[in-house]
């Protein structure tokens, strides 16, 4: 069975554009729905507010979903573009470009619904402070897109550079590899930075005065939880812009794909680590606001020792990149 | 779409390197900087203890992020590092603004700024460091809990500077780069003064205070 290049290049469109916008609509929908459940606890507990509580949710829900669409303007650009002088590189392109951006939606769209859900509540809890919590859960919940957005860089970089010029065979696995590390990269610190804001809402809805500092430390706790994503990015950018030697045998080409494996699913586990950790400063924070600098502190090398796994999987990833 | 990933390139040879300078990015960051002079010299030009628009504006600047300083080190270092971490944050907003304005472009958007940016904070930081503890106290930093962990603290060092110049890039890169993908798609027609809003000013609002606060804690962590 041989088919043409061309077909290849469909076949490599429409398995990349599928599985961009399949593994995308997971994670968005699963934070959307914890939004509405949270919102209707809090209509239940304050019926009054329910206008409040109403618009806070959907504006929560649109930005949970942006996730998601990014994986949609993907899956698009993967079905409508046509790629001029395919090669045998761009059918990797393809499928790796749809699988990072895939699987990079998940953790944002789950974590962008926490917050959400948080604020309904804190709305029910304390109405007076609907401005704050609302402000509050927007940062929270754009700087909880950042992970998908470096998986969406990623994409866009695969899809618009031009491969063409480098050997086929260890090629096609650094870009496999490149899309696998950003977009397994980008699930734990998604969900992580969610639990961040989510104690965040809670927070300033408990005590309302300490709303700056819970605001400041989420920021710091969501940015630190970010790392082992920015990892993943790092790995996908050398694996893409590094020139690979041509070579006849298979073991070159998996140790590519081995380093953008390893990279990808070790910053899964740091990412929800860090965010937990930073999850419970911030509540600590909210409870006694004049211990702020000594919690943030704690909460630093916490996350500092929680990372290393992830530093060890960035150890590997170069190690096998660069040395084997 | 063909704009995408294009770089006005100036390469000069020199001693048998290339030395490679990004025109656009040079420029733009020097619009910034005529931005920030200018602003600065209108807003210190009349200082009376009723303060006009732009002196009332330097001052909530300055007084929010000096008590920002003041909160994460302490009052002694606010005075050594809180002009750094103004003028930090004020170019950094104004560089991620930039970008709304058309024809211009964020200097940010290019790798090399928030690169630069976040090593000029690294060597301060570990200059700050060695000060307040003294070098033998600084190195032995190092070799905790083991000796044999001594590589990977200094990986997890250096990854810092990784970290916190490849957050601003890339989610200053990726903000432009949906605002343009997104205007091909539509023609250009609605969406994008939203994304616009959106990306550039309060995601842009938000990095270039994440990237000034987590400054400022690289250098806390280093002193305490």
């Amino acid at each position: 069975m041989s088919y043409e290049i061309q077909t290849w290049v469909r076949v490599a469109a429409y398995l990349g554009g599928g599985l961009a916008m399949g593994f995308g609509a997971i994670g968005a929908a699963i934070g959307e729905g914890h939004t509405a459940a949270q919102a209707n606890i809090a209509v239940s507990r304050s019926p009054k507010n329910s206008g409040d509580i109403f618009k806070s949710m959907l504006v929560g829900q649109a930005v949970a979903e942006s996730a998601s669409i990014f994986a949609l303007v993907i899956a698009m650009l993967l079905l409508f573009t046509n790629f001029a002088n395919p090669t045998y590189i761009t059918v990797a392109v393809m499928i790796s470009a749809g699988l990072c951006m895939g699987l990079g939606a998940i953790g944002s769209g789950v974590g962008s619904g926490y917050p959400a859900g948080a604020a309904c509540i804190g709305m029910s809890r304390q109405p007076g402070v609907a401005n704050k919590l609302t402000t509050n859960m927007l940062i929270g919940s754009a700087v909880c897109q950042t992970p998908a957005i470096f998986a969406l860089v990623t994409s866009f970089i695969l899809l618009f550079t031009n491969f063409s010029d480098r050997p086929v065979n260890p090629t096609w696995a650094a870009i496999l590899g490149a899309g696998l590390a950003s977009g397994l990269g980008a699930i734990g610190s998604g969900i992580g930075g969610g639990l961040v804001a989510e104690t965040s809402c809670e927070g300033i809805a408990r005590q309302p005065l300490c709303s700056q500092s819970v605001t400041n430390i989420m920021l710091l706790g969501q940015a630190v939880t970010q790392t082992t994503a920015i990892y993943g990015l790092l790995v996908s950018f050398i694996l893409m812009f590094k020139f690979m030697p041509a070579s006849d045998t298979i073991s070159s080409a998996m140790a590519l794909l081995a380093a953008g494996i390893c990279m990808g699913v070790g910053a899964i586990g740091p990412g929800i680590g860090e965010g937990v950790t930073a999850r419970s400063a911030v509540s600590a924070i909210s409870r006694n606001k004049d211990a702020t600098a000594s919690i943030t502190r704690v909460m630093l090398v916490g996350q500092a020792v929680a990372e290393s796994t992830g530093i060890y999987a960035l150890v590997i990833a170069l190690v096998l990149i660069f040395v084997v | 779409m063909q704009e995408l990933g294009r770089i006005h390139q100036l390469i000069i040879p020199f001693f048998g390197h290339n030395l490679t300078f990004n025109l656009e990015v040079i420029a733009m960051s020097w619009i910034v900087m005529a931005i920030l002079i200018v602003f600065g010299f209108f807003a210190a030009k009349k200082k009376s203890r009723f303060p006009g628009p732009l002196q009332a504006v330097g001052e909530l600047f300055v007084g929010q992020l000096f008590s920002l300083t003041e909160d994460a080190l302490d009052k002694k270092r606010r005075k050594t590092y809180g002009p750094l971490i103004c003028a930090l944050f004020m170019f950094l907003v104004i560089s991620n603004w930039l970008g709304i304005i058309p024809y211009l472009e964020e200097p940010t958007k290019d790798l090399n700024t928030p690169l630069a940016l976040g090593l000029l904070g690294f060597v301060i930081a570990h200059y700050a460091g060695i000060k307040a503890r003294g070098i033998k106290e600084y190195t032995k930093a190092y070799f905790e809990p083991f000796i044999i962990m001594m590589p990977l603290n200094v990986i997890g060092e250096l990854a810092k500077v990784v970290s916190i110049s490849f957050r601003l890039f890339g989610n200053i890169m990726g903000g432009s780069i949906i605002i343009l993908v997104v205007s091909y798609l539509t023609y250009s027609v609605l969406l994008p003064p939203f994304l616009n809003a959106f990306f550039g000013l309060f995601v842009g609002t938000i990095q270039a205070f994440v990237f000034t606060m987590l400054t400022v804690v690289y250098i806390s962590v280093q002193v305490n």
